[in-house]
């Protein structure tokens, strides 16, 4: 994701969040984007399935079955429409286990991308505005965390601490932090030179105020941007962890370990490891075209 | 040398597409799915893809004239230190190099001589054992008394090494001449022929070693066995060749043997299919159909050496202390239905971690189990638990074959009862951890084997000492006659002390036994293999149809 | 400028590399050690002690790094329990079966990508646009283990046409490349995209188009030279990932490398081996980001000025 910044840095963007009308004008940006818009219906309707999954799931998604084990989707030979989607090797309803497993791999998504989010701005910001030794320091520590490949470290952690969506979260937020600190930091360098700034500073305003006032809304912008696209990719590196072994562990469900728990049965069983399939890459698809858009919003250049 | 030759072609041929693919007029191509990839570099592959096998690649056998015997295994050999590991698997890789001086046959269950013409029992601890003549080492060495006494007393000093804690028992051995030698033991020792026809008696070449060093040896291994090592590429593949001056006769059937590792156990069904590999070891359940419907392959079955149970915390303070929540637990088990249907028919009930074919299996025990829900429910109201309690169940994921599945499916039968099993699954080494530093809770599930193929081995997990902090069973009168049987140079005696230990802790329900598990092994359908309990892989019991 | 950016480079990667030892062997003391691991499953917890006691594995976490520093600066990677000899010769074996799937990967991404995300930006906005990124985004959202199973039984198993795993022969490399590639080469794709439609964008093209080029010309002499710096770069960036991604891929297709390596040593702790190809695999790329910072100086002159 660094590469992001040689796009959007050094760029003075407007600063659109604060003004109330922006809604508006990013209502207008959004109905003119055909992806925009795809790509938030998609984003929308993956939060509201999330969140009301209780409701809307069929069968106890945990509830095993040997009776009925492996029945293949309605549309098929053997299907029941008491299994929308089928069931798995131990009798569970697919349907019921996708429903509940967007509950996880949104909430680890999302939150590992905040923590990473806030560890990252936050080291971004004072390594670019103290600049000198913390910065040369704390940017040796980024380049140590870029240097080691992300689910290599994910693998090393997980292996000491118990997977859960909690360690997960964890996990994820502290090996993804670093994009963030390098982009922040190098809009910081550029910020902390204009003359709004000098002014404050030469009155007196104190370093934290001078941050959390006047860099913190400005690099804001350029991190909801790589953000979003954080969150799809931590979605599938969820997966990959769940095929490593070291995702969330039953009788919580992901999309990732249920695509993962389907794999054996990929030539037998298709339907296995379908659906969480799709389930992936249409959710990953509409964040990706909104944050696409939202790039285009806030980055005038693209425009 | 030939594969980095190839590998520059392929590389400038690569290099040549992409300049193509920038200069001219294809910058249009689609990537939808990958679908394109494949065709612009086939082009330039196929030559070396069906034809040319020289790498000894995935070569495609399955025709009578193919020599090459080519076995697949989901994890690599450890180690050619035969005495510096415990792995089954690593074993049955060995076995095809190395011989003991008795082999257990799987048939009978009898243990008879390989290396050894014949034996004597001189006294309690003194056990004499006389050489075949003229076996040779793949380097021309006859075997001689010395280097058994090499071999046995390396393990035997060293505690370093991880097979030590089951040679410690030897104390010495004496050799009298070339082809004759005396094994002293520290201890009377019922089980030493079980104890040298297992892992870490495989004769090493004392002399080799002598002039050459371990760590040679290490890397050029010899032994006596009807197949010679040629080369082991680590996490890919050990390939060996055949003996031709072996003891027994040259095998006739192979003239090159390769293990291949291939983690993934899809992957592992795909290169069966593909006729890439003759035999694949450990095929999941969920794949069984599709080698058994295949034309070109079958699945051979067989009972392991490993019973898989649920160990429950004896400790004070936990419900399971109680004898009736135990078997209240274990009647709440419909045994028949994991393996009926999570093991699709494959592995057998029981109610005794001996199986048979070890010495002391109690046959009443076995192929039968335990399930009454009305009565399970009584006796945990009797227990003073009418409404159930709360427990942690531990599991290992992807150790055991269905191992998570079956903690699942047992959680879900204990919910019948009233009683709320909170499974929780680790990965393997944090399982173990956890259990040497007694960190488990209510109840985990284990699989065990035993390669001594000896009661005393399977029921020392009763013993009190052994699992304090952990297990916390204590059974005085279990473990009386363990002691007393552990020492037994009356055999007949010695059995029946077995079974009556087995028989007490049946009735004390000290852990709920679950099933036998079973070998499954994918076959090309051109080889005629049928696997043996003790999970080796005996290539000269391989051959072509 | 050279000698001394270079100097600074050099000492600032020493140190990036002694913070990543200290990360690693943390990380790895914290998992514990193998002991209880090389043990049968029904070992006792004397057993355990005794074998612990043996390795000398009851020392202070601060003793253990400060000896493994020392032999570290002396060439000395510790020996890996699991194969009983020197952890770094372990890790260089399996380096070049990972560099040549790596190097076919990125090439096959190249290939792919670059005219992908030319094309796509020239017709920005359409509905091939669309279906361009929509294909480049599927290619991301595919988690490799999965795509490398449907691979194997689309093209090895159903087709017969390549080898199902293992390394060897060309045709060998051929499945797990296209694994290993996709992910990347979707990623490579947007960004080659944006960094085109930036190029398009900018003045002189304009102009160019004005002045009657044909659009063609215009297309690849002007803009697509122009934001070949970018996409270099994104091409060193790439390392990471694509390192990342051997772990999942070499376990599917058995591919006897580094990222297979790993796993295993992961799982059974082999301390000696985690760090030692934790280092390599760092040094591979700090050294392919100080190339993309180097052509980065050399080919865009506005770094200079700054």
């Amino acid at each position: 994701m660094t590469h992001e910044s040689h796009t959007i840095s050094n760029e003075v963007r407007p600063n659109l969040i604060k003004r109330p009308s922006a809604l508006k004008k990013w209502w207008r940006l959004l109905i003119r984007s055909k992806t925009g818009t795809v790509g938030l219906i998609i984003v929308v309707t993956a939060i509201i399935i999330a969140l009301l999954a209780p409701v809307l799931a069929p069968h106890n998604p945990a509830a095993i079955n040997p009776a009925n084990m492996l029945t293949p989707p309605v549309w098929m030979e053997n299907g029941t429409t008491e299994h929308i989607l089928g069931t798995d090797n131990l009798g569970r309803d697919i349907l019921s286990r996708i429903l509940y497993g967007s509950q996880v791999s949104l909430i680890v998504g999302v939150s590992s991308v905040v923590l990473a989010g806030i560890i990252g701005v936050t080291v971004g910001l004072i390594a670019g505005y103290f600049g000198g030794f913390i910065d040369s320091a704390l940017m040796r520590l980024v380049d140590a965390f870029l240097a080691i490949p992300t689910i290599l470290f994910a693998l090393v952690i997980l292996a000491v601490f118990e997977p859960s969506v909690f360690t997960l979260i964890i996990v994820l937020g502290i090996t993804n932090w670093v994009a963030y600190a390098r982009l922040v930091r190098s809009e910081a360098l550029s910020i902390k030179e204009r003359d709004f700034v000098r002014a404050a500073h030469s009155i007196g305003v104190s370093n934290f105020k001078i941050i959390t006032r006047h860099l913190l809304p400005n690099v804001i912008s350029s991190f909801i941007v790589i953000s979003t696209l954080s969150v799809a990719t931590t979605i599938i590196l969820e997966a990959s962890l769940s095929f490593l072994g070291l995702g969330v562990q039953p009788p919580t469900v992901s999309w990732g370990s249920i695509l993962s728990d389907g794999r054996d049965y990929l030539a037998t069983s298709w339907w296995l490891a379908t659906f969480p399939g799709i389930a992936i890459t249409v959710t990953v698809l509409g964040i990706i075209f909104l944050g696409d858009w939202l790039r285009d919003v806030l980055d005038p250049k693209s425009k | 040398m030939d594969s980095k030759k190839y590998y520059l072609l392929f590389l400038m041929s690569i290099l040549v597409l992409v300049l193509a693919g920038c200069g001219g007029d294809e910058g249009t191509e689609e990537e939808t799915g990958n679908a394109d990839d494949p065709e612009t570099t086939e082009t330039e592959d196929s030559n070396g893809d069906v034809e040319d096998d020289s790498n000894g690649g995935a070569a495609n056998s399955g025709s009578s004239d193919d020599r090459t015997l080519t076995i697949a295994l989901g994890t690599d050999m450890v180690s050619f230190d035969i005495h510096d590991h415990v792995n089954t698997s690593t074993e049955a890789v060995h076995i095809n190099m190395f011989n003991y001086l008795f082999k257990r046959d799987n048939d009978s269950g009898e243990i008879e001589p390989d290396l050894a013409e014949d034996y004597e029992v001189i006294d309690d601890t003194t056990w004499e054992i006389t050489l075949k003549e003229g076996v040779l080492f793949h380097n021309g060495d006859e075997l001689t008394s010395n280097d058994v006494k090499y071999t046995l007393e390396r393990v035997a000093d060293d505690s370093t090494l991880l097979e030590y804690i089951n040679y410690e028992v030897i104390d010495e051995v004496e050799v009298i001449d070339d082809y004759t030698l005396r094994i002293h033991t520290e201890t009377p020792d019922p089980a030493l022929l079980n104890r040298i026809s297992r892992i870490g008696s495989g004769i090493l070449p004392a002399d080799y070693i002598e002039e050459e060093g371990f760590d040679h040896f290490l890397q050029n291994p010899i032994g006596t066995g009807p197949f010679q090592f040629v080369e082991w590429v680590r996490d890919d593949r050990v390939v060996f060749e055949v003996y031709e001056d072996y003891f027994e006769g040259q095998n006739e059937e192979w003239d090159e043997l390769v293990f291949r590792v291939i983690p993934e156990n899809s992957t592992r069904v795909s290169e069966l299919l593909t006729g890439g590999v003759d035999i694949a070891t450990n095929m999941p359940p969920s794949e069984w159909d599709r080698i058994e419907s295949s034309d070109s392959t079958y699945l051979a079955q067989e009972v392991s050496n490993r019973t898989m149970m649920v160990f429950v915390r004896h400790t004070e303070g936990y419900p399971t202390e109680d004898r009736r929540v135990r078997e209240a637990l274990d009647l709440a088990i419909d045994n028949q239905a994991i393996t009926d249907n999570l093991l699709a028919g494959a592995g057998v009930p029981t109610i005794t971690r001996v199986a048979p074919g070890n010495f002391g299996f109690a046959e009443h025990l076995y192929e039968t189990y335990n399930y009454d829900l009305e009565r399970a429910r009584e006796l945990l109201d009797e227990a003073g638990y009418p409404d159930g309690f709360e427990m942690t169940l531990h599991s290992p994921r992807g150790r055991y074959l269905q191992d998570a599945e079956i903690a699942e499916m047992i959680a879900g039968m204990w919910s019948q009862i009233g009683v709320t099993a909170n499974v929780e699954f680790m990965e393997w080494s944090s399982f173990v951890d956890m259990r040497s530093a007694g960190e488990n809770e209510d109840a985990y599930i284990l699989a065990l084997g035993n390669s001594m193929f000896d009661a005393a081995n399977a029921l020392d997990w009763y013993n009190y000492e052994r699992f304090e902090g952990e297990i916390d069973y204590h059974n005085e009168e279990v473990e009386a006659l363990l002691d007393e049987a552990a020492q037994n140079m009356d055999l007949e005696e010695r059995e029946a002390q077995y079974i009556e230990a087995q028989e007490l802790l049946a009735e004390d329900v000290a852990h709920p036994v679950l099933h036998q598990e079973s070998i499954n092994i994918g076959v090309n359908e051109n080889i005629e293999y049928q696997p043996t309990m003790d999970e080796m892989i005996y290539v000269d019991t391989i051959s072509r149809r | 400028m050279t000698i001394k950016f270079l100097l600074r480079k050099i000492l600032q990667i020493l140190l990036v590399l002694i913070i990543i030892s200290f990360i690693v062997f943390g990380l790895v003391y914290v998992a514990g050690d193998p002991v209880a691991l090389m043990l049968p499953d029904d070992a006792s917890q004397e057993d355990v002690e005794i074998l612990r006691e043996s390795m000398g594995l009851n020392e202070p976490f601060i003793v253990q790094y400060g000896l493994y520093l020392l032999n570290m600066l002396q060439g000395d990677f510790g020996e890996s329990y699991r194969y009983g000899q020197d952890a770094m010769s372990v890790v260089l074996d399996r380096l070049p079966a990972t560099l040549e799937l790596a190097i076919v990967s990125i090439i096959l991404a190249i290939v792919v990508a670059v005219p992908l995300g030319v094309w796509s930006a020239t017709k920005k906005n359409t509905s091939l646009d669309l279906v361009a990124t929509g294909a480049a985004v599927i290619g991301k959202a595919m988690p490799n283990f999965w795509l490398g199973i449907m691979l194997i039984l689309i093209f090895s198993v159903t087709l017969s046409i390549f080898p199902v795993s293992g390394r060897g022969t060309p045709a060998h490399v051929v499945l797990p490349a296209i694994t290993l590639a996709t992910g990347i080469a979707a990623e490579m794709t947007r960004l080659i995209r944006s960094s085109m439609v930036e190029s398009l964008s900018q003045d002189y093209v304009r102009t160019a188009r004005s002045k009657g080029l044909r659009s063609r010309m215009v297309i690849y002499k002007h803009a697509f030279r122009n934001s070949l710096i970018p996409v270099v770069t994104i091409i060193f960036l790439q390392t990471s990932t694509l390192v990342g991604g051997t772990l999942i891929t070499e376990t599917v297709f058995a591919w006897p490398g580094l990222g297979q390596l790993l796993i295993q040593a992961v799982n059974t702790r082999d301390m000696a081996i985690v760090q030692s190809s934790v280092f390599v695999i760092a040094i591979l790329v700090i050294l392919m980001n100080l190339i993309a910072d180097l052509l980065y100086r050399v080919l865009d002159p506005r770094i200079k000025s700054k």
